[in-house]
């Protein structure tokens, strides 16, 4: 059951001819001898046999081809893959461990001296404790190396001299008070006691005049009686350092 | 995909995708360029290329986007110089037009040119890719019926445009 062309043309406008129909129409438009009631349709169908034949030119389809060829090193470099990603990522985190167990054992490696050998501690301590050091060290350094006085199992008289010297005359309040703490650490010791006691008549400084006060009643020295007296006594005491001694001195001469 | 694979399964396709291009575009460079625009974006997208079901339907999607983006943005900007052309080509220079008008393949291409880009599109694909009902519905988005009666509609109207011109040109 062949179709003629006119009935081809007449399904072909209604939209119901199939591909290879319309083939067929395309085939018969293209022969020359085109019957003359269908002339009018030959230049439709010459439009799309004609308008299949183009093509990019060459010249496009080589500088394509050189722009294809071109980003391929680059590739390599860059992370796009999520397989990639993924690894830096383990990569990174292994990195860090490892990092840290190694920088750990470093630590545990160094830590048997500095606990080990207490006279380290004591001579960094003295180091910076110095008198002649004092223009060249922090307020702040000092303290810290007053502090370590602490963490020395027993204490020598070197570093109780040293703490004595540093109470008596550092230059600065907050390092004479914490070494008159770190002495009552020492209270054991000889001469720290009587160091404490008579740094009382030293001090001016109505701050460490009143933690010296302090020290002593809680170390319960009852020989500081005497000296907190005369402080007492001293007109250019402030009346808060006076009053404190008194109540030094009432807590002190009151029997245990 | 490297770049033999990529050779062989899309560049194939450039022809059409070129042909796509130089439909809505009406313009050699144009198209070569837009066409080239699209390559490349598949390229430089191959790793999530073999996700598609169909590389092809996925490049003429792209061209034609491409191509209506770029209209749309040629329309956005100041065309003064081509409108003056236009209307001075329209008022005078009528042996020219004559000419032309006799020309009847550059006659059905500018009769296509006046389509609506949609109607543009389906004859297209139709009639120069000879594509089947069912790649038009997955390339379009529009129902089989609606392709035919949209196909039907579109070849009349392109007769009727053809007839309507003729028959002006032998009354003169």
């Amino acid at each position: 059951m062949k179709l003629t062309i006119d009935e081809l043309l007449e399904r072909y406008y209604e939209g119901e001819t199939t591909l290879a129909e319309e083939k067929q129409l395309r085939q018969f438009f293209e022969q020359d001898p085109i019957p003359p009631h269908l002339q009018t349709h030959a230049a439709h169908f010459r439009h799309f046999v004609a308008a299949r034949q183009q093509e990019p030119s060459a010249e496009f389809t080589s500088r394509l081809a050189a722009k294809l060829a071109l980003p391929e090193p680059g590739r390599i470099i860059s992370l796009s893959s999520w397989a990639v990603r993924l690894a830096a990522s383990v990569a990174l985190v292994i990195l860090g461990f490892a990092g840290g167990l190694l920088y750990d054992r470093h630590r545990t490696s160094i830590d048997p001296t500095v606990t080990g050998a207490a006279g380290d501690v004591a001579t960094e301590m003295k180091k910076i404790l110095a008198y002649s050091q004092l223009p060249e060290t922090s307020a702040s350094e000092r303290i810290q190396a007053v502090n370590q006085s602490y963490d020395l199992p027993q204490a020598d008289r070197d570093v109780t001299q040293l703490l004595i010297n540093t109470l008596n005359f550092d230059a600065n309040v907050n390092v004479r008070q914490a070494a008159c703490q770190a002495l009552t650490h020492f209270e054991q010791e000889p001469g720290v006691r009587e160091a404490l006691i008579q740094s009382l008549s030293i001090q001016t400084d109505p701050n460490v005049q009143i933690t010296l006060i302090e020290m002593l009643v809680s170390i319960k020295e009852k020989r500081a009686v005497q000296e907190m007296q005369r402080l007492a006594r001293r007109p250019q005491v402030l009346d808060v350092v006076r009053q404190k001694a008194q109540e030094g001195i009432s807590n002190l001469a009151r029997p245990s | 995909m490297d770049l033999h694979a990529f050779k062989q399964r899309i560049l194939p396709v450039q022809g059409r995708l070129f042909r796509l291009a130089q439909l809505f575009l009406r313009n050699r460079e144009e198209a070569e360029d837009a066409l080239q625009d699209v390559l490349l974006r598949l390229w430089s997208n191959r790793q999530q290329l073999d996700a598609y079901h169909s590389v092809e339907a996925l490049a003429v999607q792209m061209t034609k986007n491409l191509c209506l983006d770029r209209l749309k943005a040629l329309r956005r900007q100041p065309v003064t110089d081509s409108v003056e052309y236009v209307n001075v080509s329209a008022t005078e220079a009528s042996p020219h037009r004559q000419l032309e008008i006799a020309d009847s393949a550059s006659l059905m291409q500018r009769l296509i040119d006046a389509l609506p880009e949609q109607q543009k599109l389906l004859i297209h694909l139709r009639e120069v890719d000879e594509c089947s009902y069912e790649e038009m519905e997955q390339l379009t988005g529009l129902t089989i019926n609606n392709i035919r009666v949209i196909l039907s509609r579109t070849r009349q109207r392109l007769r009727a445009d053809y007839l309507n011109v003729n028959n002006h040109e032998t009354d003169y």
